[in-house]
């Protein structure tokens, strides 16, 4: 169990967090620059934050307010670094075989070679890392960490620096670590998909607070405010107010659509009547419709079209009365979606389990 | 004549070898210290290691005729013991290592500085001592810069003139280094010994400035290598 509180002054904004990370994968989910690095670098002991409290299983590795501060090198915190920095005149056997040098020879290298297996890269013991391919280096970094047995494993942005195809091979690694290194793991990343697909919680960091601290399903799809909303990819945020509320669901008034929206609360959260409320529902889950049905229907028109590899990009104008206009976005997935063009009329529809309501 | 060359030649040798081997701790143990501080006093403290490079030598060499003199404190100290530095041989060392640290210091701190911050951070999380991080991934990462630094100190203790004349003196099979033969044979007349000298130090000076020309090619190149990194697949 990893205890964290963090209160740090930096150029721009304060750090101010506090979470706890308990037998699970712990993503750290921000832009640049939200004081993501800043924090596993207190927890590892490679900076002081100016107030802190890190408490790591039964050890306290850092309280400012008593004056403990142990140094990074005694607090068991492995660390894989965002350029894996693998020390270039070592080879990979010397890099991971670095923080288990006290160890009695044999059981040294029958670590080393354990690990290496573990990871895929058993030939490549003699190796230095500027012969190795970037997706090679990274397991060596984590292999490098995980040699000593470290109580919780932080990760900064481990897989930025690779291509799409790389990144997808070493999810499945680090998936796998799992199963062998059974301590805590925090991760750092701004990719959505990534810290949804190797965690079990999310922790949302913004200009060094966190937003949402959650499991990973509501972070992603029942955000609690605005800010975590459109940094999960909430496309269509729109402002409203409540008309009627009635056991779980409740309808909401929206003068961007030029109609009502109902919605399926998926938290208990207790609505009153003319609260004004944001909703929101991800691309994703628009839905296509031939005729208007009964409700959460909208007639649209197509501005613009943007084609990917497995899906599009659909940008619709909504035809309601008044001079500004509104957009919705939504994701259709080819090839069901390749008829429509742009100009062309459409019903969308937003189902209701869908729909998220934002009370903040 | 040739004891006049060899004398000369005998004694800086000696000189330089010492000097070198004391700049070099000195300089590496200043630069690894400074690397490191962040104190109020860091500027002033960087000044002072550096004050000898930018003072003219007969000056340093009058700050040091002030402390190893009669009435300095070190000098003092000595006497009671009835010896004294100054015209002596290890007055050649020492003017040598004041006039060479600075450079050593500077370089070393230089190479200490562009070793990436990050290693020595996972160093330390893999669980390795301040001392363990200086020694297995600074100083290796360093290294060719520390040589280059130690070289140009080796240099500059050899043609080291000023603060040696005025604290170690002219004295001929004691503390006549090759530069203030040079510059003795010169007053004397004699153009022959004196270009003979030069000769040898003007080799030994080139040799040092190649050397450090081929280890800063090294660290340029190993660097632009990790760079376009050799992938074997």
């Amino acid at each position: 169990m990893l205890e964290v509180r963090i209160k740090s002054a930096l150029p721009g904004f304060t750090l101010d967090v506090a979470f706890s990370v308990n037998q699970e994968i712990l993503a750290i989910l921000g832009p640049s620059g939200s004081g993501k690095t800043m924090t596993l670098r207190c927890i590892a002991g490679l900076t002081r934050p100016d107030e802190g409290y890190v408490k790591l299983n039964d050890k306290i590795l850092l309280d400012t307010a008593t004056g403990v501060n142990l140094p990074a090198n005694k607090r068991k915190v492995g660390f894989v670094f965002q350029n894996y920095s693998l020390f270039p005149h070592l080879t990979v056997n010397q890099n991971i075989g670095y923080g288990i040098r006290h160890l009695p020879a044999k059981q040294m290298e029958d670590r080393v070679a354990e690990l290496l297996d573990k990871m895929h890269i058993k030939q490549l013991g003699d190796r230095l890392p500027r012969q190795l391919s970037a997706g090679q280096q990274q397991r060596v970094a984590v292999a490098r960490a995980l040699a000593p047995e470290p109580e919780v494993l932080l990760l900064d942005e481990p897989f930025s620096a690779l291509d799409s195809m790389v990144k997808e091979r070493l999810y499945l690694v680090l998936q796998a670590v799992q199963y062998f290194y059974k301590g805590n793991m925090l991760f750092v990343t701004h990719d959505l998909t990534e810290g949804y697909k190797l965690s079990s919680r999310i922790a949302v960091f913004e200009s060094g607070r966190i937003v949402q601290h959650d499991q990973k399903e509501k972070v992603i799809f029942s955000p609690s405010n605005h800010t975590v909303a459109r940094l999960v990819g909430f496309k269509n945020l729109m402002e409203g107010f409540v008309i009627e509320t009635k056991e779980s669901t409740a309808l909401i008034k929206v003068p961007e659509l030029g109609g009502s929206v109902r919605a399926i609360m998926q938290n208990n959260t207790n609505l009153a009547v003319n609260q004004r409320v944001t909703i929101g529902i991800r691309p994703e889950y628009i839905q296509l419709r031939n005729q208007p049905s009964s409700e959460n229907t909208f007639l649209c028109t197509v501005d613009r079209v943007v084609e990917g590899v497995t899906a599009t990009d659909y940008y619709f104008r909504v035809n309601t009365v008044g001079t500004t206009q509104h957009y919705i976005t939504a994701i259709f997935p080819k090839p069901a979606s390749s008829s429509i063009r742009e100009g062309q009329l459409c019903h969308l529809y937003l189902p209701p389990e869908h729909v998220v309501v934002i009370t903040d | 004549m040739a004891e006049s060359y060899l004398s000369p030649l005998l004694i800086s040798l000696k000189t330089v070898v010492v000097a070198t081997i004391i700049t070099f701790i000195l300089g590496i143990a200043a630069a690894r210290w400074m690397a490191h501080y962040s104190g109020k006093f860091k500027n002033l403290i960087d000044g002072l290691f550096i004050s000898p490079l930018v003072l003219p030598p007969t000056v340093v060499g009058l700050g040091l005729l002030l402390i190893f003199g009669k009435d300095g404190p070190i000098g003092e100290f000595l006497s009671l013991f009835n010896t004294t530095i100054v015209f002596s041989w290890p007055a050649t060392v020492i003017s040598a290592v004041v006039m060479s640290f600075p450079l050593m210091y500077m370089t070393s701190l230089g190479a200490f500085e562009q070793v990436d911050s990050h290693l020595e951070d996972a160093a330390r999380t893999l669980g390795a001592s301040e001392w363990r991080v200086f020694w297995s991934v600074t100083l290796p990462l360093a290294w060719s810069g520390v040589a280059a630094a130690t070289v140009l100190s080796l240099a500059r203790s050899l043609g080291e003139f000023g603060a040696t004349l005025m604290l170690a003196g002219n004295i001929p099979g004691k503390t006549t280094t090759i530069p203030v033969a040079i510059y003795f044979s010169i007053q004397a007349g004699d153009m022959n010994q004196a270009l003979v000298l030069v000769g040898v130090v003007l080799v030994i000076a080139f040799g040092a400035l190649a050397a450090v020309a081929y280890w800063k090619g090294k660290t340029y190149k190993a660097r632009t290598t990790i760079m376009n990194r050799e992938r074997v697949e």
